[in-house]
């Protein structure tokens, strides 16, 4: 017990002394926050459209005003087609629409009369919602002018409610998530360096020629990075609860046990990666591609996990991150849910313990002369 | 009474054979010096006998136990000092010897420890902050702690200086009991003849195992019968010396220092610093780790910037013309400053094209340089898995890649062999007589009666130069040793 005491807190004194392992921990959530808040939104963003009236009757430009009502949309009305397509161009609209001179005239005849939009593909997202939009547009406006007459009223009124996350905002869930992302880059980055250090110090071969176990090595090295990772889920937390105001309808108790749980996994594969390679630039490299794309890409996070090839969707199991973005995400909107708490639960402390026999198996007690 | 007996032992690292069919007693209570050339196997000895590596045939009994399955009994009756000294370079003092006392489970009680390394001042510094000397001695109160029965120490005394060696053989001497047995691995021969055992290690064999005094009643003696045994060292004409072609010029001191000062807030790593340097002489720095030589060393070829004075080397200064300056030296850092994952030809092609040598001629001085320095066998291999000796002699190889008329040595022969030391010295003397001049730092006392003049430094100032023979005789001392030690007690009243 003596010798696990000291090991931790001479650990703890190197965590102190070295500004990385707290820039990891307190700075890299913060700044990766901040960049999910802001920088990747998936809300929509203020776009800028083009108009070309061709038709001069006064119910047309109120269609061509109520293009601009929306906050969203800014519209530029201009005669000039090559200005617009020069515009277009250099992506300074992102899409526009003609009102050809007959418009007016055809719907005045009771014809159906033909809007010309044009969108920018090489954004697809952007062209999709402009398209909705300007449909949803013209609509609002036919149902309003004069020409509602003409129009055979619609039977079936669609009463859309969303759940969960009442104002669509996109950060809602985005933020929870980044906190798993995170957190695996903070478990894998915090340790994978910290026992490949020892042996290029050399200071390995001190601790083996003393009365040091196998035990005391690999939880002196689990217990003070648990330690300083859960203050940095606690900052995570607060970042995301406190500042960004993200509603949270679960427990802290469930969400801090099975944060627990998978920072317990998150370590096992970071301090793996040093036990094995025992070379702290090699770790590192690994780390990070181990630690960051995967959890950003087959999680679920980004992308659903049942729009995946079958073989990378039995892949995603063996990640924690997995199992940890399904659960914060129902934590944080839906409240606790108790079947994906266990199942996650479940799975992470399987995939902890495994690693952890690992770290175990491969802590070498003598030099491994290569 | 026997602390280590081993029988044909042999170990095997892939194709190459570490110990071969080793047979060797220990005696208790005694101090057995190992001593061998590099690559000789003293490290993998070591390990082996406690047990952190395995052998792959033989049988090795120590303290009566099995360091292969009893590994975890031995630890608690060993004390073991890698080389390097196995600290935490990002802790205090005292919390280095908290954590290996608790380690060891032995009391708090750092009093006795802390008075005789001197380190009670220093109890708070971290240890990476501590000079070479003090490190080893922390290292080696860290290794005391609990009183082990049996000290293992593998090579303490690289890159120290000639009092913190004393000190530390004084430290061990004072704080063992009679009963504790001490095997100590070195390459300074003189430590290795005052202990009560030798064994001579070469090729993974004991090629001498006994009293020191029995092979040699003195030290230089000792050191001439231990180079025999290796298989002597024939002084042959310096290849290198003869390959060198002297460049035309009519500066007559080609290396002048000019006051030159360091400061670094308010502490001076360097004052007043002045010398002047004739061509074709050899300049030694002399003095105590942490005295300012490096730093001086690397002011003088435009590393770092001096905060006061100046040098000038072949008439150039230092601080006008930096470049043109150093395109005169050849320079070999303290620490083993070549790629090491590049191949001894790889890193001779760099360095000949970094000053200059291009296309025809670059092939065709690397394929000189190889030929002459012997490294026709060894082009193909990683530098870095290279022997220490070998390491040096491609440092030195690449320093002098360009025929640089001055040649700056940084403890060149740190922790290298007593016949590749001497080897070293025939190429020096020789470059010098060709007209090379030679600034050169050492802490081997032999080295500096090689020297024409000597600068001893102290606390960042000269405090004597004269040639080795006006220094000893100003403190009539017989050996450069006790002058060394004689001239910086005089400084310090």
């Amino acid at each position: 017990m003596r010798i696990l005491r000291a090991l931790v807190k001479k650990e703890i004194l190197q965590i102190v002394r070295d500004p990385s392992s707290i820039i990891i921990s307190f700075v890299l959530p913060l700044i990766s926050i901040l960049i999910y808040m802001y920088g990747i939104n998936l809300d929509f963003v203020t776009v800028n459209i083009g108009i070309k009236n061709d038709d001069n009757s006064p119910e047309i430009t109120r269609l061509v005003n109520s293009f601009s009502c929306s906050k969203y949309i800014n519209s530029e009305v201009s005669d000039n087609m090559d200005y617009l397509t020069e515009k277009l161009i250099r992506s300074k609209i992102k899409g526009m629409v003609i009102i050809p001179n007959d418009f007016s005239n055809r719907l005045e005849q009771k014809q159906s009369a033909d809007l010309m939009v044009i969108t920018d593909g090489s954004e697809v997202n952007t062209a999709n919602y402009l398209q909705n939009y300007i449909l949803q547009i013209s609509n609002q406006w036919l149902a309003a002018s004069k020409y509602a007459q003409f129009v055979s009223p619609q039977i079936v009124n669609p009463q859309v409610r969303i759940w969960y996350n009442q104002d669509s905002n996109g950060y809602y869930f985005i933020l929870p998530g980044s906190i798993a992302i995170t957190m695996t880059l903070i478990g894998i980055l915090l340790t994978a360096l910290v026992v490949a250090r020892e042996w290029e110090r050399g200071t390995m071969e001190s601790l083996l020629s003393s009365n040091v176990t196998r035990f005391h090595i690999v939880l002196g090295k689990y217990i003070p990075y648990f330690i300083l990772g859960m203050l940095s889920m606690i900052f995570n937390l607060i970042l995301c609860i406190g500042v960004f105001r993200v509603p949270f309808h679960g427990s802290y108790i469930v969400l801090t046990l099975v944060s627990a749980l998978f920072l317990f996994t998150s370590m096992g594969i970071g301090l793996l990666i040093s036990t094995v390679l025992k070379n702290q630039f090699f770790a590192s490299q690994i780390a990070v591609g181990i630690g960051f794309l995967p959890a950003l890409l087959l999680s679920g996070f980004v992308f659903p996990i049942s729009s995946m090839p079958e073989i990378l969707q039995y892949i995603t199991r063996i990640l924690p991150p997995r199992y940890f973005i399904t659960f914060i995400e129902s934590e944080f909107m839906a409240g606790t849910v108790l079947s994906i708490a266990i199942k996650s639960s479940v799975f992470l402390l399987i995939l902890g313990g495994l690693l952890f026999g690992a770290v175990y198996r491969n802590t070498d007690m003598r030099l491994s002369h290569d | 009474m026997n602390t280590v007996t081993i029988e044909h032992l042999t170990k095997n690292f892939k194709k190459i054979t570490a110990i071969d069919d080793l047979s060797l007693k220990i005696e208790k209570g005694k101090i057995t010096g190992l001593i061998g050339s590099d690559g000789s196997g003293k490290t993998t000895l070591i390990r082996l006998i406690i047990g952190l590596l395995l052998p792959d045939h033989g049988k090795i009994s120590v303290l009566g136990l099995d360091p292969e399955t009893q590994k975890d009994e031995l630890n608690k009756k060993i004390g073991y000092m890698p080389q390097k000294f196995g600290l935490y370079e990002d802790l205090t003092v005292i919390e280095n010897l908290r954590l290996y006392a608790d380690l060891k489970n032995v009391p708090h009680n750092f009093e006795k420890l802390l008075e005789f390394t001197n380190l009670k001042k220093f109890q708070l510094r971290l240890a990476g902050a501590l000079s070479g000397g003090m490190k080893q001695k922390l290292g080696l109160a860290c290794v005391l702690l609990g009183s082990p029965e049996f000290l293992l120490l593998d090579e303490p005394s690289v890159g120290v200086d000639p009092i913190s060696r004393r000190d530390l053989m004084q430290m061990v001497r004072d704080l063992i009991s009679p009963e504790t047995t001490v095997l100590w691995s070195t390459a300074y021969l003189d430590e290795a003849h005052s202990f009560d055992k030798t064994v001579v290690l070469n090729q993974g064999k004991a090629i001498y195992q006994g009293k020191p005094y029995d092979l040699a009643k003195t030290t230089e003696e000792f050191e001439n019968k231990v180079i025999d045994l290796m298989g002597g060292y024939r002084k042959t004409k310096s290849r290198i010396a003869e390959n060198y072609i002297p460049k035309n010029s009519d500066v007559e001191y080609t290396v002048v220092a000019d006051n030159l000062e360091k400061l670094y807030g308010d502490f001076y790593a360097v004052r007043n610093n002045s010398f002047k340097i004739k061509k074709g002489e050899i300049f030694g720095l002399l003095g105590p780790n942490g005295a300012g030589k490096s730093t001086s060393f690397k002011m003088m070829c435009g590393l770092l910037k001096p905060t006061g004075g100046t040098a000038r080397i072949m008439g150039i200064d230092i601080k006008e013309d930096p470049e043109k300056a150093r395109a005169n030296l050849g320079y070999m850092a303290q620490k083993f400053s070549l790629y090491e994952s590049l191949t001894v030809k790889q890193n001779l092609d760099f360095f000949a094209e970094i000053y200059g040598i291009h296309d025809k001629n670059l092939k065709k001085r690397v394929d000189e340089i190889i030929d002459i320095f012997g490294f026709s066998e060894t082009r193909k291999q990683k530098s870095g898995e290279l022997p220490l000796g070998f390491k040096q002699k491609l440092s030195l190889a690449c320093a002098l890649i360009h025929n640089p008329p001055i040649l700056f040595l940084d403890e060149p022969t740190s922790g290298v062999d007593v016949i590749t030391r001497r080897e070293f010295w025939n190429h020096i003397k020789s470059l010098a007589q060709k007209g090379v001049t030679v600034l050169v730092t050492t802490h081997f006392m032999d080295e500096a009666e090689y020297c024409d003049r000597i600068s001893l430094f102290y606390k960042g100032e000269a405090v004597a130069i004269g040639t080795p023979s006006v220094l000893k005789k100003k403190v009539s001392a017989t050996s450069m040793e006790e002058a060394f030690m004689k001239l910086i007690l005089e400084s310090e009243k």
